[in-house]
């Protein structure tokens, strides 16, 4: 009997211990996440902007009202969805096919994989400005010298409106397809040989083999990457920042890039937080009906 | 009898880079036959059959289905169905579409398509489970889809890899009499590998016996029981199998240990042998063979003595209601017209 009339004291204690073992964590996360995501929320509904401080004031949903009127938002929205589409089934088409490859190669499969994490491991503003210095600049750049040698003539591959969006599109594609390519070869080598044998012997061939087993059977794995791959594209920022700015003009000023120069160039943080807030949403909005469309497959 | 299904192996041997797993396999299958490839693991029995399906292909010789040469025939074009060992169902469709799917890989009309997926899950009935999927069965359920989808085909030549491996002791037993049922009421050949001597010997037509890579003896489980061709299979026959004792054959006589035995035939040279004995061959008698009882297993009708006679192990079975125990010394008597004998160097049978 008193034994059981110890144990809740000491379990009492044990969780208070552990509460205080979680709290450094708690108050972390708090600070550096709940408080500016509310900081933000708050900021969206004032007039906050320091060109023209006079007219700081609460504004309710001002901000958000004007949004509707501007096509500089209209214009970046699109742009957010043409760059997270077109990235997302760059990466798996492109993922999936060199991972199809690669599984056929008998050896050396292993320095193609540690390959393929190198652009992973780099910071994306290293990226953007590798590609800026080394890859895209006119006349000297290593794409030109192909294009050139090609007789396809030189191109401003960041400076020209249209070339500057399929090189951001090309930048993030190239950095991030490894990732999908490393999942999806994995999930490809841990699929039962024996179910594509009986395939074989059912009479399907290799084109009905892809399209009724392997694909079937790695949408698991290429769901996550497209949900995961989808919330990183919405808010990209880092590698574009670098390569272009967001220009030339508006050319690959995709949302969060708007939200950025609204915020922090123009000085207007109230309408800058809206900005940032339409995307948070947008991006809620998007991994909610990802998860829904994922568990109801 | 089916016309159809009429199965030759010639010379097929097959590398896995040094090691050999098939040194020449020479085989044939008559229409409508249920044949048992049967051996112990790695003894090739298993290369034998994704050979014959086209899943691999031999180094050297040829294989032939109804007189054509399909060596290097893909398998889907072989007309074969085959039900893995694993079962390798697809496990993103249901339990109909795997049934079907050998049917829409071909582009059978789907009436046609729909009443042979039902026909054949009524065969091996599962008709209740077609719109569940294979994690949602049991073993022996998922066993019957992988049956289902091979027979709704109707191929000339089914292939079975240890259909029945994965299922537990008594399922084993019931499935393994339907599966000859189905067969004989298909009337389609059907090459079963297993490495079950007891199972090969209930359901097989005939069987060829595989040791390390080679066949080494053909026969129906009769012929096989009552003659096997050498040591490896009379050790590897029957449960339990055989006891094998050396001998020795001097002036017409047969020599176990101190024990000697006439057994009123020519045995030609004197020589070293092995002398094979099934267990419910021998018995306990005044004269015979002397042995002390080790241990007594029950099995319910019989009981099995094992016993130790000179430096060898015997087994013998014994009625229910012989009264022996643990240490008793006794004779062993057997009859000389049930004694096996094989060349102690090469095995062989003499």
């Amino acid at each position: 009997m008193a034994r059981s009339s110890d144990r809740p004291t000491r379990e009492r204690r044990e969780r208070r211990f552990a509460l205080v073992l979680f709290l450094p964590a708690f108050l972390v996360l708090a600070i550096g996440t709940t408080v500016p995501l509310f900081y933000l929320l708050w900021a969206s509904l004032w007039r906050i902007d320091l060109s023209m401080p006079w007219l700081s004031g609460f504004a309710g949903l001002e901000n958000y009202a004007k949004m509707a009127a501007d096509p500089r938002f209209w214009n970046s929205l699109g742009l957010t969805v043409i760059y997270t589409g077109s990235t997302v089934v760059f990466q798996v088409v492109i993922g999936l096919g060199l991972a199809l490859l690669v599984l056929r190669i008998p050896r050396g499969q292993a320095a193609l994989r540690i390959a393929a994490i190198m652009p992973i491991v780099l910071a994306p503003v290293v990226v953007g400005m590798f590609w800026r210095t080394l890859v895209l600049p006119p006349d000297y750049g290593l794409l030109d010298l192909v294009t050139q040698a090609l007789g396809l003539g030189s191109h401003n591959w960041l400076g020209d409106p249209q070339l500057a969006l399929v090189s951001v599109i090309t930048i993030h594609t190239w950095q991030w397809t490894p990732f999908s390519f490393l999942v999806i070869l994995a999930s490809l080598a841990a699929l039962p040989p024996d179910v594509f044998e009986a395939a074989r012997i059912d009479r399907a061939n290799a084109w009905r083999r892809f399209i009724h087993i392997t694909l079937p059977m790695i949408r698991p794995a290429i769901a996550i990457i497209v949900i995961m791959r989808m919330m990183v594209a919405l808010s990209a920022f880092a590698a574009i920042f670098a390569a272009t700015g967001g220009g030339p003009g508006t050319a690959t000023e995709i949302l969060n890039l708007y939200a950025y120069r609204t915020s922090f160039t123009d000085l207007n943080l109230g309408y800058g937080a809206a900005l940032a807030v339409v995307l948070l949403a947008i991006t809620l909005l998007v991994s909610f009906l990802m998860f829904r469309l994922r568990r109801a497959a | 009898m089916s016309a159809v299904g009429r199965v030759k192996l010639q010379g097929i041997v097959k590398r896995h880079g040094n090691v050999t797993a098939l040194h020449g396999v020479d085989l044939e299958i008559a229409p409508g036959e249920f044949f048992a490839l049967l051996g112990p693991s790695g003894s090739g029995k298993t290369t034998t059959l994704r050979i014959l399906a086209g899943l691999e292909n031999a180094n050297e010789g040829r294989v032939h289905v109804d007189g054509a040469d399909v060596t290097d025939v893909e398998p889907g074009e072989r007309d074969v169905a085959m039900v893995f060992q694993s079962y390798a169902l697809y496990p993103h469709m249901t339990v109909y579409d795997n049934i079907a799917f050998p049917l829409r890989m071909v582009g059978t009309a789907k009436s046609a398509i729909d009443s042979a997926v039902r026909e054949a899950a009524a065969k091996v009935r599962i008709d209740h489970l077609l719109a569940r999927r294979p994690g949602q069965l049991s073993g022996g359920q998922q066993q019957r889809c992988a049956l289902a989808r091979a027979i709704v085909r109707k191929p000339r030549l089914f292939l079975l890899d240890e259909p029945l491996s994965n299922l537990d002791a008594k399922l084993r037993l019931e499935t393994r009499v339907e599966l000859r049922k189905l067969q004989r009421s298909l009337d389609v050949t059907t090459v079963y590998v297993t490495h079950d001597q007891e199972e090969a010997m209930t359901i097989a037509d005939r069987m060829a016996i595989f040791m390390e890579g080679r066949i080494v003896q053909v026969g129906t489980p009769d012929e096989v029981y009552a003659r096997p061709a050498s040591v490896d299979v009379a050790g590897f026959i029957g449960n339990p199998p055989m006891n094998l004792l050396p001998g020795r054959i001097a002036a017409d006589r047969l020599h176990i240990g101190d024990h000697m035995v006439a057994l009123g035939r020519d045995l030609g040279a004197e020589r070293e042998v092995t002398v094979g004995l099934r267990p419910a061959a021998l018995r306990a008698g005044p004269t015979g063979l002397p042995a002390k009882i080790d241990l007594i297993e029950h099995l319910g009708d019989t009981k099995l003595v094992i016993c130790r006679a000179g430096e060898s192990m015997v087994k013998m079975r014994v009625d229910k209601a012989a009264s022996f125990r643990d240490g008793d010394d006794i004779r062993i008597g057997f009859d000389p017209g049930e004694i096996h004998l094989f060349e102690r160097q090469s095995g062989r049978r003499l």
